[in-house]
This record gives structure tokens, sequence and C-alpha cells, in this order.
């Protein structure tokens, strides 16, 4: 195995005192580090230092890292980037706040991605020791750890192919023009590396933008709860809750203080390499995303930061 | 109080001190195409043809490039009014859809969210 999971995610806010009440408060995710205009996130359930950098001046992604089991994979995943001419360049140990040496990846869809096997660890909130199932103090929604990012890409074809030969993700789900592969236009791809449904999916659109990233949930009823808690807090509702159709998970979209698109995802069903693919047709679009409605707003596929 | 009349319609709606173009709108039954809410994604832009505002948090230049804003372009989700202004919404993005609303408050005064109901930031 090379890449474990998305470690962190990296975004812009245009307030960060805003992003800071939303991410702790709202999400209940910990304040772990301040340097200059970033802060520093982890949720209760993650042991490595941060999981969310927020840098305040603008909006939108900055990057996204994604932690390799072995120190060998960057060389791998390096010569493999190469090969598939993307740009790659190295980032020293201690440049990226508790972060070992990075491979940064300039990806087909110009979006970096941060390749690394070193982040300082410590443990998570209930302790490795005879632990309790949650923390008794948590706040707001309390979400445990990172799940997921949606991103955009003109080619999500080539996405896809990029994802499978230099991460060695397989794609769990995706949507496409037609059943045969020969013939077929890919509009969008759910991939992963380990059990977990998804690690990152891509769907065609612009270049360089993000969709949402994701926290996870473990029961549906905590999304429930977290739409309460985000109706108490004015926080923007996009979707939900609801289930989507494509993974099977429990659903609710919101908007963080800068206008970048959050995700609670609960649920959803184990992803094997031997699973067979599950394919969705464009015409069912609306119910493999929003199994409920059974329709796509304007606004879910057009709203990226 | 000032006024947002809208080009080329006529319709006028009273905006509240401090209050958000969009959250005039809506709070008088009128819907429009938003999406973020948070200035973020620049989906609800609009075009100002008189007057002016100012926005209630920093908006990203990325959001409304320096050549938009200078042409007029305007997020309601984040600009308040601060005098009478005259806009035109974007390919009819402006629906009324509760016109009671839209008579009720158009005809009364409705006391201010109080408050202890907002929520600290
Ligand atoms: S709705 Fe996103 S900028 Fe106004």
């Amino acid at each position: 195995m090379a890449i474990m999971r998305m470690g962190y995610a990296h975004v812009r806010v245009t307030d960060l005192a805003e992003a800071r009440q939303h991410y702790t408060q709202t999400l209940g995710l910990n304040e772990v580090a301040a340097d200059g205009n970033k802060v520093y996130f982890k949720g209760w359930d993650e042991w490595d230092h941060h999981s969310v950098v927020l840098e305040e001046g603008g909006v939108g992604l900055v990057k996204f890292g994604f932690k390799a089991q072995y120190e060998d994979d960057l060389a791998d995943i390096e010569k493999k980037a190469q090969a598939f001419g993307a740009t790659t360049e190295r980032i020293s140990k201690g440049e990226e706040l508790e972060v070992g040496e990075i491979l940064r990846i300039h990806t087909p869809s110009n979006h970096i991605f941060d390749v690394y096997h070193e982040m300082t660890s410590g443990q998570v909130d209930v302790g490795n020791v005879n632990p309790e199932a949650f923390p008794r103090d948590l706040r707001g929604v309390g979400a445990p750890a990172l799940d997921h990012a949606l991103i955009t890409a003109e080619d999500a074809g080539l996405m896809e192919r990029f994802l499978h030969e230099c991460f060695g993700y397989w794609t769990a789900e995706k949507v496409a023009t037609s059943l045969d592969p020969a013939d077929q236009h890919t509009i969008a791809v759910w991939m992963t590396a380990t059990t977990q449904i998804h690690q990152l999916a891509v769907l065609e659109g612009p270049q360089s933008k993000l969709h949402h990233f994701a926290f996870r949930l473990e029961e549906g009823w905590e999304v429930n709860r977290a739409a309460d808690l985000f109706a108490m807090d004015d926080v923007p509702i996009d979707v939900g809750p609801t289930r989507h159709g494509i993974t099977r998970g429990k659903t609710v979209y919101f908007f963080d203080p800068a206008g970048n698109r959050n995700e609670v995802f609960a649920g959803g069903y184990l992803s094997f390499p031997d699973r067979p693919m599950v394919t969705w047709t464009p015409d069912v679009l609306g119910k493999a995303i929003f199994y409920h409605a059974r329709e796509l707003n304007e606004r879910f596929t057009t709203v990226l930061t | 109080m000032t006024k947002v009349t809208v080009h080329p319609t006529g319709e006028v709606v009273e905006v509240r001190d401090g209050e958000t173009i969009m959250g005039a709108f809506y709070r008088t039954g009128y819907a429009m195409r938003i999406g973020c809410k948070r200035g973020g994604c620049g989906f609800c832009k609009i075009d100002v043809h008189d007057g002016a505002f100012e926005y209630e948090r920093p908006v990203s230049d990325e959001v409304v490039t320096p050549a938009e804003a200078a042409d007029g372009v305007c997020l309601p989700c984040r600009a308040v009014p601060t005098g009478d202004m005259v806009v035109e919404f974007r390919e009819n993005s402006l629906r009324l859809v509760n016109p009671l609303m839209r008579y009720m408050l158009s005809s009364k005064e409705v006391p201010a969210r109080p408050s202890h109901l907002s929520t600290t930031v």
C-alpha cells in the first residue's frame, strides 16, 4: 500500500477569526497550532498533528496532503508521477509545520497534492489505552476526523488514470456516458486505496477548483444533529440531510464562513479492490447524488471555490 | 431605511440598517440565485446601476475582480447598501416566491430579530 488516506486539507479563508469559530465551535475540531496567518486543527479521533489548515487571504483550496505508509513510497510515487507527465518538487522536512519531507505534485487537474510519510504524531483524544467511546467534552458537531474531498478537473478520466497509476487508487464508483469502457466518457469518479469508500472524488469541471472537503461521522442521526447545529449557528446548508445513491453515505453539505463547501458524511459501504466497480449513467445522476430528492440543484454542480 | 430598486422591473425593497441586499429580498418574499451565501463563490453576482454599498465581511479579489468591482458587480449576500440603490439581477434570477410576505412586510413595521437570538462569531 502506498497512500493510506487524505491527511490534510489546506484552504484559504477571508476572515480567520470567523473561520476559527466555525471549525472549532460548530464543527468541534481542536485548534492545535497557529503560525502567522495560518491556524491548524485536528479532530478528536485523529493522531497526526493536524488535518485542516486555514490560511487567511482569499478563498478556495491551497493543497491537500496525502499520507503514504512507507518512506520509500515518496520516491516510488515521484517516479510514477513524473512518468505520467506531472511536475513534482521536493519540500524539505519542517517547511510545512510538523510535516517531514514532502513530495509535492502539480496534478493534471492543476491541484497541489503533498505526499508525505512523516507527521508529528500523538494520540487520539480518548487515548490509546482502555479508551472511552468519545470525549465527554465535545463541542458542536464533534467531528472525529477528516474523511474525503471532491475536486473538479477538465478531464476527470485523466485524473482517474493519474490517481490509479500514481497513488494506487481504484475506482469504487463512476458516472460515465456508457457502460462500455471502450466507448465511455467519464463524468465523475469516486476513488480509494482502502476499505474507506472514497478518499477523493473528481467531477468534470474547471481546473484547480474545490467542490468540498468532508468530515466523518459515525451514524446517520449524527448527520441530522449536525444540520440542527448548523441552523442554530446560521451556517448556510447547501443540501441535506439526505443520502447519496453513490457510496450510500448520509450527508449534509454546508458552507464555511469564507464560502468553502464542507460536508459531514456517515456510513457508506466498504470498498475492496476486488469489488466490482459501480457505474451510474447520466440519466439517473440526480438519484445517484441525492437518493431521496432525485434531483440536482444548479448550485451543487456549479458553486466551487 | 434605504431602498433597493430592481432594474428594469421597478420592484422596490426596503433594506434595514446593517441588512444585506440578499437578506432584505429573502425577508420580503423573494428568492434569488444564491450559492454559498458567504461571499466566496461569486454565484450570486448582480450589477449595480446606481448607489453605493459596503461589504459586511472581506470579499476576495478572486471572487469579484477589481475590474468587475469597478464595473459595479456586487455580491448581494455580503453587500449592505449605504444609500438607495438601483440593481439588476442576472438571467432573471430574482423571483417573487411569497407574495404574502411581500405584502405584509411592505405595509408593516416588523421588530428586528432579538439580539439574544443572534449568533456570535
Ligand atoms: S452566494 Fe456565494 S458569493 Fe454570494
